[in-house]
């Protein structure tokens, strides 16, 4: 009897495997998300020349659980004129493809345990970073149905503006990535960052590294990006009328995403997992690299203003899409040339 | 119609095929699920929702994709269409307004009838004609990679089919600078232009 069991359960371990990774990322993301805003505050202050928050726990640590709480027993408000389902629709959407997208995000070689061979990865896809575009796609309609739900002017000013400015910067993002797939020959996340073993990516692809980043900040909507939701026109952009929890979320996602974005440009341009100083500990090295740009990103936010709207718009279509296009020329012209 | 689905039904069992009846299962409750969202499309009174319904149908697709091993498809299925172009779509109605449309019994519902109906008689024919036939032997990776894998697609389009490629995004360059010169340039007649 326990014979049979025990080989079924063994003919189905992939799936156990699969399911057991899903859920370890999963949470592993969301519990980031406090510790991020939490880093992020205690930066910004040291930033701005004051203390960030220090009252709740040592160095301020309870703050993003007391934050939590807080938004966990505050009232969910939904106003009248807002359409339920596209309402309770949006938020879950940009958390939901938040965590799909990182599932494909490799933090290291496939390891043994008992036998088995289990990768660092929730999912090892041959399309692995085209899955990751489509994914981030489909999360944009979380923002434009939050826009458009709520019945306000405001969240569908913010809806509308973050949709075209995503769409408009994820052909940056994908132009600049297709140079980096070209150079490495493949779309796999795991073949591209271990055809970085001896060198990282960004002393090939400078340019391409600088263009993917500034991408990828405006595609995480963060500032000097975050038109969206800019408070002094738009009140706070797409979730104006959203509280509670559902607002938290829509900070989950762009937490979440900021997270993906970072572990994708480490994959893309620094080398993932390898080293190159003789530390050989994969997940850390890759956890610190990305600890790295997350810090970047809060800099950036905490230094830049923010740019108007239409100049964010003719930098995207008329300076950074030629650039990106031509570095994307080059590289492949270079790929034929010298194919090694 | 029945002995063909019967001869069907004994082609599967007959071949060792790729899927097993748990895939085929799946297979069969997307492809109704996408049948239900492109319902979902025509019936509903809001287009806001109608959009929705065909962001539907398009996942949908793209998950039969995925079911048949074409995984670069399936990904470009969610990039351009549900990524890039539905996106347009709601763009353009939360622009403009979404108001429910009034149930109305017209000519144009009529056209509507005929083209389902013409549709129908699409899918008999095509059951008429023959079953699809599925790809037989082992799904190993290497099979998998002379399939569905962004190299096996660019390879096939690049070599056997590069002039209608070319031909066709000639033509999205055509509609995309006809695009920016409407919206652009005004239009004037040309006795207005001489006149003055």
């Amino acid at each position: 009897m326990i014979d049979s069991v025990l080989d079924f359960l063994s003919s189905y371990m992939f799936l156990i495997v699969g399911v057991v990774k899903a859920g370890v990322i999963a949470v592993a993301l969301l519990s980031m998300v406090p510790l991020l805003v939490w880093l992020e505050r205690r930066l910004m202050g040291r930033f701005q020349v004051r203390l960030g928050p220090n009252r709740v726990g040592p160095m301020g640590l309870g703050q993003p659980i007391a934050d939590s709480i807080k938004l966990l027993f505050k009232e969910s408000i939904v106003q009248n004129s807002a359409d339920k389902f596209l309402f309770f629709l949006a938020p879950s959407i940009v958390v939901f493809t938040a965590i799909v997208t990182f599932s494909v995000i490799p933090f290291g070689e496939a390891v043994e345990v008992g036998g088995q061979t289990i990768g660092l990865w929730g999912a090892d896809l041959n399309i692995g970073i085209l899955f990751i575009f489509a994914i981030s796609s489909m999360g944009i309609y979380g923002i434009v149905i939050a826009g458009f739900s709520s019945n306000n002017k405001y969240s569908l000013m913010g809806g509308l503006r973050s949709s075209a400015q995503m769409i408009s910067y994820e052909l940056t993002l994908g132009l600049t990535a297709l140079a980096v797939v070209v150079t490495a020959g493949s779309l796999n996340l795991v073949e591209i960052v271990n055809s970085q073993s001896t060198l990282p990516n960004f002393i090939y692809h400078p340019l391409t590294f600088l263009l993917f980043f500034i991408a990828g900040v405006a595609e995480t909507n963060r500032a000097p990006f975050d038109l969206p939701e800019a408070e002094q026109e738009l009140v706070a952009g797409f979730f104006t009328e959203y509280s509670g929890m559902k607002f938290a979320m829509f900070f989950m996602g762009e937490y979440i995403n900021m997270i993906t974005m970072s572990a994708l440009v480490t994959l893309l341009f620094l080398g993932g997992w390898h080293s190159y100083i003789g530390l050989d500990i994969p997940i850390l090295v890759f956890a610190a690299k990305v600890f790295l740009l997350l810090c970047v990103f809060i800099w950036l936010r905490s230094t830049f203003p923010r740019i108007r709207y239409d100049r964010l718009m003719t930098f995207g279509w008329k300076i950074l899409l030629p650039i990106a296009m031509l570095n994307m020329f080059f590289y492949s012209v270079v790929k034929v040339l010298w194919p090694a | 119609m029945f002995e063909i689905l019967e001869q069907a039904w004994a082609f599967n069992l007959d071949r060792e095929t790729v899927f097993g009846l748990v895939e085929q299962s799946f297979v069969f409750v997307v492809g109704m699920t996408a049948i239900l969202a492109s319902l979902g499309v025509i019936l509903c009174a809001s287009p806001i929702y109608s959009a929705l319904y065909l962001i539907g149908n398009m996942c949908c697709l793209a998950l039969l994709f995925l079911f048949y091993n074409a995984e670069f498809l399936a990904a470009v299925q969610v990039v351009v269409y549900a990524g890039a172009v539905m996106i347009l779509f709601l763009f353009i109605i939360a622009l403009l307004g979404a108001k429910k449309e009034e149930r109305d019994s017209s000519f144009e519902k009529l056209m509507g009838m005929g083209f389902v109906a013409l549709l129908f008689c699409e899918l008999l024919m095509a059951l008429g004609v023959g079953f699809t036939r599925p790809m037989e032997g082992q799904a190993t990776e290497d099979a998998i990679a002379t399939v569905g894998s962004a190299k096996a697609i660019g390879m096939e389009l690049f070599s056997h089919h590069l002039i209608p490629f070319e031909l066709a995004s000639f033509l999205l360059l055509v509609a995309a600078v006809g695009i920016i010169s409407l919206a652009k340039f005004s239009y004037r007649p040309i006795r207005k232009r001489t006149r003055v």
